[in-house]
């Protein structure tokens, strides 16, 4: 699987090296993590240093060395959202999911994240589950939210 | 092109896409489709149009009607009435407020009708998805018009002269930059659109992408003409899928043109633009660190010098400008720089967007002219705070900039105004706090945010923003030290200067402001580990005691009475509170209202508790007298034996001080003996408790007023070493309607109260009473009126059941015992005959927007006047310091409600302090209680001169109790027992005390219930 991933996606980039977080992104985006097989094949088709993978990896906050589970919920935690009710919505969340921010539900259903801002101000309390967002929710709105993804 | 009748531009701005507005969209289209509209109206998408809060909005041109919270439901009904008969639609116009008329024209609507457009002038007018909407617009005029009409140095100077400062937060000047990166010799040059919008709050760039991506791509190519360079980068945020996608095709429309890529209008000017997507990195929107990360490297910045004007990709100049300049650039070439350096401010010119959001009614983005003032913004295009509650601040510049307290709501915003208080322009989030939001919170919020953030290359963003955390992350928890705040300040100016980027350079302005600006706020969490607006729910061991005035160690009492150790449970209450068997009666505890119990059925009785460990032990003669610290200390004069009073006494007699209290009246107690009757709080316990406190000592002279007429405050002064004013609010204010003087009948509720309770010279007052007013005062009146023997008892009130300020239990003992309560009726006018009160004309009322205090304001409806008969009017409204006792020329400030001015409890006269209602105005037995002990700290540190240092009392734990193990069947079966009460058939004609206590089973079972949240 990921192996037939990374060949495509460096294809696309005619493995240029200067665009590796675009290469990287690219691969999270298929695979919703970035596994050791897929890095070390990166490393070395493009001739780079493994722990300069890893580097990036774990700078930027959009790449998950982790597996993740089908759905990437967002709690938005931006200024706005943090004085509209942020913080009670995300505790509502983690009581319902059972897992602080940044885990994986046992089931692999959700990946809870807490982001700073998506720039939906005017919506606050904002979370954004995939790429679908849900404005103005309390916390029972957030937990029903979660119910069409399965 | 055909030409259209009509256009319904629908709003697809990320706000509005989220509120399902591509649903309205093709709803709308098949609406019209259906109606064979198809060739007259044109349905398009647009940007966002700023108004994200009513979303999802559609537009109306050439009309200008405005639609919001537009639904697929109601787009039969909107096209019916206006695509075909022709008359806009009002169920989806915007109205400023529920009772308001609608305003159908954008043009009319406050948010709209202040702001000026000029980055924004296409937002809501053209289809940011097609390239022929921009260019009908004038667009890519200016980029024609430089490559064909002018150098590039031409180019530089017009921007130069406009005097356009960079939106992305600093704030430098743009042509200068130019400049700058224009004269280095280079045959490869870059420019960068900055488009990674990292602060929380801001939406500013995002949406300018999303609206009108054409005016970024021109921009960015007449700077590039400008400098020479032939490559252009946009470096979107990674969370900004829309915008990404916008500009991306935007660029693909532009390259078929031929306004991107070799010879742009047959010219020798060539130019092409990337997008690279952001990864989520905050630190990525400093220049050098934005580099590397589109070199494919860590975002981590670097040292200037070298500047990217010299060395910037890959070793290349480079100029960076975020996304609201360029899309500046293209205007100034049009209309050119004269016209724009006449918009704005002397050293800020042209307009400035903000995403206006927070606390305020009318959320989203706005473009105004520099220099407006921050009340125009929050107040005219905001709409003012929701939920009517009241301005605290605003936060600009987000983790980089500062709070702006309500105090400067008439700053002009500009980049050197902003500067001057504390805060910076960033890249314009504006941020709008309410009186609920805590500044300390917030300040460790924006804390949070940069130590996250923090590449962790400098040593003093990386260690010092995390420093700087845990101190107030300790003072949040109620685990602040003296010397927290120097310590802050000193971080804080370390961080500021020694960082090696903007991130940590700027992360302290937050900490500062609110050092600053909320000084106070900051204290009390330290000195008194309260919180003022409850947010910091960690800073008491517990929720009940966080909730207490005087932070009771609510959670061991309790814990102790389930181990049946009441001799202890005792000790750890006479501890925290000097009037325990008054609290457990009449207390409003506010503490059940915190309780977590309550959140899975209900809350722990804890003011019954209370009551019942006090009367248990008194019963079997185990009552304690708490132990003296210190004797032969300065004698101390109280003026008032209220709550505040006694307390005061109580803590200045067990430190040793020589108290005497003047009371007024023949018997102490103040408001308690006065005001309280004996059906709630027997004289009985008053005596008790009121004995305590003279087994300390203390002396209480009665029928001994002080003042004008009788002793002389200065004597009090010259014959002791501190006084303490405690003369409480005994002082009924009036009606303020016609008749309230003119006739016998009408009794203020306090001397109807005092009258019973102490003079014991008020028999029945009349038939039938009418009591005004809605709080405890009001309620003990009429059940007092009912003890009396009173036939008809009326209590109006002019608001509804909700809002009533009287205790739960109070209104429905009332009911109980016959009272009829009249809600949402307002008196207007008292009626008589021949002298004698015979009823009061009444209104009713209905709720409108919520007033300053945040409860809604009661409306008379017209012509619902009615009358109650009544013999005797009691008005309970409310009650004031009576300030008649102090001479003329007393010298105290007082305030306009005619309470003492204290600072904290220092009156405005040396060695006079002050607290309870006379400070306050009416408030409970437990703030009072407060106030008291506050007062007394006071009073010791001033007399005391240093020595024997004493802080505030703070909620504390008395010793830590383990949590009583419960099986699983006792854990669910145990509930809340009810409080017995006397039948109401034995009410009337005594006044014996109505609630009966616990039994010690009860009690205990009570008490077993607690979860003890001080163990978490």
């Amino acid at each position: 699987m990921s192996v037939e991933v990374v060949n495509s996606v460096l294809e696309k980039y005619s493995f240029d090296r200067s665009s590796l977080i675009g290469i990287l992104q690219d691969i999270q985006r298929e695979l919703k993590w970035l596994p050791e097989e897929a890095l070390r094949m990166v490393s070395w088709r493009l001739d780079v240093p493994l722990t300069q993978l890893y580097a990036l990896g774990s700078f930027y906050k959009a790449f998950s060395l982790k597996p993740r589970g089908r759905h990437l919920l967002n709690v938005c935690l931006g200024t706005a959202c943090h004085v509209r009710g942020g913080p009670a919505i995300q505790e509502a969340l983690e009581k319902e999911l059972k897992i602080p921010p940044g885990e994986t539900t046992a089931d692999d259903r959700f990946t809870m994240e807490v982001v700073r801002c998506v720039g939906c101000c005017g919506l606050a309390p904002v979370i954004v589950i995939d790429e679908n967002f849900h404005g103005k929710v309390s916390q029972a709105d957030a937990v029903k939210a979660l119910e069409n993804y399965e | 092109m055909k030409p259209f009748r009509a256009n319904m531009l629908v709003c697809a701005g990320t706000g509005c896409v989220s509120n399902k507005s591509f649903k309205v969209k093709l709803a709308l289209e098949q609406e019209i489709k259906r109606r064979g509209l198809e060739d007259e109206v044109l349905v398009a998408a647009t940007g966002c149009q700023g108004f994200c809060e009513r979303g999802p909005l559609v537009i109306h041109w050439p009309d200008g009607i405005f639609y919001q919270r537009v639904s697929e439901e109601e787009i039969p009904m909107l096209v019916t009435e206006h695509l075909i008969k022709g008359r806009p639609y009002k169920n989806l116009m915007y109205a400023p407020g529920a009772a308001e008329a609608p305003i159908p024209k954008l043009a009319d609507i406050d948010f709209f009708k202040y702001q000026r457009l000029i980055v924004l002038r296409n937002r809501g007018i053209i289809d940011p998805e097609l390239i022929d909407d921009y260019i009908s617009n004038d667009g890519y005029m200016a980029l024609h018009k430089a490559l064909t009409d002018m150098t590039p140095e031409g180019v530089i100077d017009e921007i130069t002269m406009s005097g356009l400062r960079g939106r992305g937060g600093a704030g430098f000047l743009t042509g200068f930059k130019w400049g700058i990166c224009s004269k280095a010799r280079d045959q490869e040059k870059f420019i960068v659109c900055n488009a990674d919008e990292g602060d929380p709050g801001a939406f500013m760039d995002r949406s300018v992408l999303e609206a009108d991506p054409h005016a970024v791509i021109e921009g960015m190519a007449l700077g590039a003409y400008a400098i020479g360079a032939q490559t252009g980068y946009v470096y979107v945020r990674d969370e900004y899928p829309l915008a990404c996608q916008r500009i991306t095709r935007a660029i693909r429309q532009a390259e078929e043109y031929g306004l991107l890529g070799d010879r742009i209008f047959d010219t020798d000017f060539s130019f092409n633009i990337k997008v690279v997507r952001g990864a989520g990195a905050f630190v990525c929107g400093e220049e050098t660190a934005l580099m590397a990360s589109i070199e494919g490297r860590m975002g981590k910045p670097r040292q200037r010098p070298p500047f990217p004007a010299q060395k910037g990709l890959w070793g290349h100049p480079t100029n960076i400008n975020n996304v609201e300049t360029w899309a500046n650039v293209p205007l100034i070439i049009m209309r050119g720089a004269d016209w724009y350096a006449s918009i704005g401010t002397e050293k800020s010119k042209g307009t400035k967007i903000f995403s206006l959001v927070g606390k305020v009614n009318n959320t989203g983005l706005v473009e105004v002219p520099m220099g407006i003032s921050l009340r125009k913004l929050v107040f005219d295009i905001g709409g003012g705070i929701i939920g009517g509650k009241e301005l605290k601040a605003v936060q600009t510049g987000g983790p980089s900039g500062g709070m702006i307290p309500k105090e400067l709501i008439d700053l002009p915003v500009d980049y050197e105004k902003l500067a001057e208080a504390g805060s910076i322009m960033g890249s314009g989030g504006l941020i709008v706090m309410d009186e609920t939001d805590c500044m300390v919170d917030i300040a460790k919020y924006f804390l949070a945010f940069t130590t996250d953030e923090s590449c962790g290359k400098c040593t003093p963003c990386r260690v010092g923003t995390k420093a700087m955390w845990n101190i107030l992350d300790d003072i949040t928890r109620g685990r602040g030290k003296k010397g927290d705040i120097e310590l802050l300040k000193e971080v804080a100016v370390n961080v500021k200067n020694l960082s090696l980027c903007g991130l940590g350079q700027t992360a302290p302005n937050p900490v500062l402001t609110m050092i600053r600006y909320f000084k106070d706020e900051l204290e009390a969490h330290i000195k008194e580990r309260k919180c003022p607006t409850n947010k910091c729910t960690k800073i008491a061991p517990a929720p009940c005691q966080k909730a207490c005035p005087i932070g009771m160690d609510v959670p061991t009492y309790v814990a102790l009475i389930a181990e049946r150790k009441l001799d202890e449970a005792l000790e750890v209450i006479r501890w925290d509170n000097p009037l325990p068997a008054i609290c457990g009666r009449v207390c409003p505890h506010g503490c059940e209202y915190e309780c977590k119990r309550g959140t899975i059925d209900t809350p722990i009785s804890i003011c019954s508790l209370k009551r019942f460990v006090v009367d248990y032990q008194r019963a079997r003669g185990a009552d304690i007298i708490p132990r003296k610290e210190a004797h032969g200390r300065e004698k101390v004069a109280i003026i008032g034996s209220g709550p505040a009073g006694l307390t005061v006494a109580h803590d200045l007699a067990l430190w040793g001080y020589a108290v005497t209290i003047f009371e007024a009246l023949p018997e102490a107690g103040g408001m308690l003996r006065a005001g309280i009757p004996g059906y709630r709080l027997p004289r009985d316990i008053l005596d008790i408790e009121i004995d305590v406190i003279k087994k300390l000592g203390v002396e209480i002279k009665t029928n001994s007023s002080v003042g004008a007429n009788a002793i002389p405050l200065d004597d009090l002064k010259k014959q002791f070493s501190a006084v303490f004013l405690s003369v409480g609010a005994h002082k009924g204010l009036k009606l303020g309607i016609p008749g309230e003087d003119n006739f016998e009948g009408i009794l203020d509720c306090i001397t109807f109260l005092r009258g019973v309770n102490i003079d014991k010279n008020m028999n029945k007052p009349g038939g039938k009473v009418a009591v005004i007013g809605g709080g405890n005062a009001a309620m003990d009146a009429a059940r007092t009126a009912v003890r009396l023997g009173c036939e008809e008892v009326n209590v109006i009130y002019r608001r509804s059941h909700a809002e009533m300020p009287a205790d739960p239990s109070e209104i429905e003992s009332a009911i109980e015992e016959g009272i009829k309560i009249n809600y949402l009726v307002q008196p207007t006018k008292v009626i008589g005959d021949k002298g004698m009160v015979t009823g009061i004309e009444c209104v009713r009322t209905e709720l409108g927007e919520p007033d300053l205090s945040g409860r809604r304001r009661p409306v008379p409806v017209k012509g619902s006047e009615f009358m109650v008969n009544c013999d005797v009017v009691i008005p309970a409204i409310s009650q004031a310091p009576d300030l008649g006792f102090l001479a003329k020329g007393h010298g105290f400030k007082t305030t306009r409600w005619s309470t003492f001015e204290v600072n904290p409890e220092t009156t405005s006269i040396q060695g006079v302090f002050a607290g309870g209602d006379a400070v306050s105005g009416p408030a409970t037995v437990i703030e009072a209680i407060a106030a008291g002990q506050r007062a007394a700290v006071s009073i010791h540190n001033y007399l005391r001169k240093g020595e024997d240092h004493r802080d505030y009392r703070i909620p504390r734990s008395y010793k830590k109790m383990p949590q009583v193990s419960l099986s699983n069947e006792e854990q669910s079966s145990l509930r809340r027992p009810e409080m017995p009460h006397i039948p109401v058939a034995e009410r009337k004609g005594t006044f014996g005390e109505v609630a009966l206590g616990f039994t010690l089973e009860a009690a205990v079972n009570e008490a077993k219930r607690c979860l003890r949240c001080d163990l978490e």
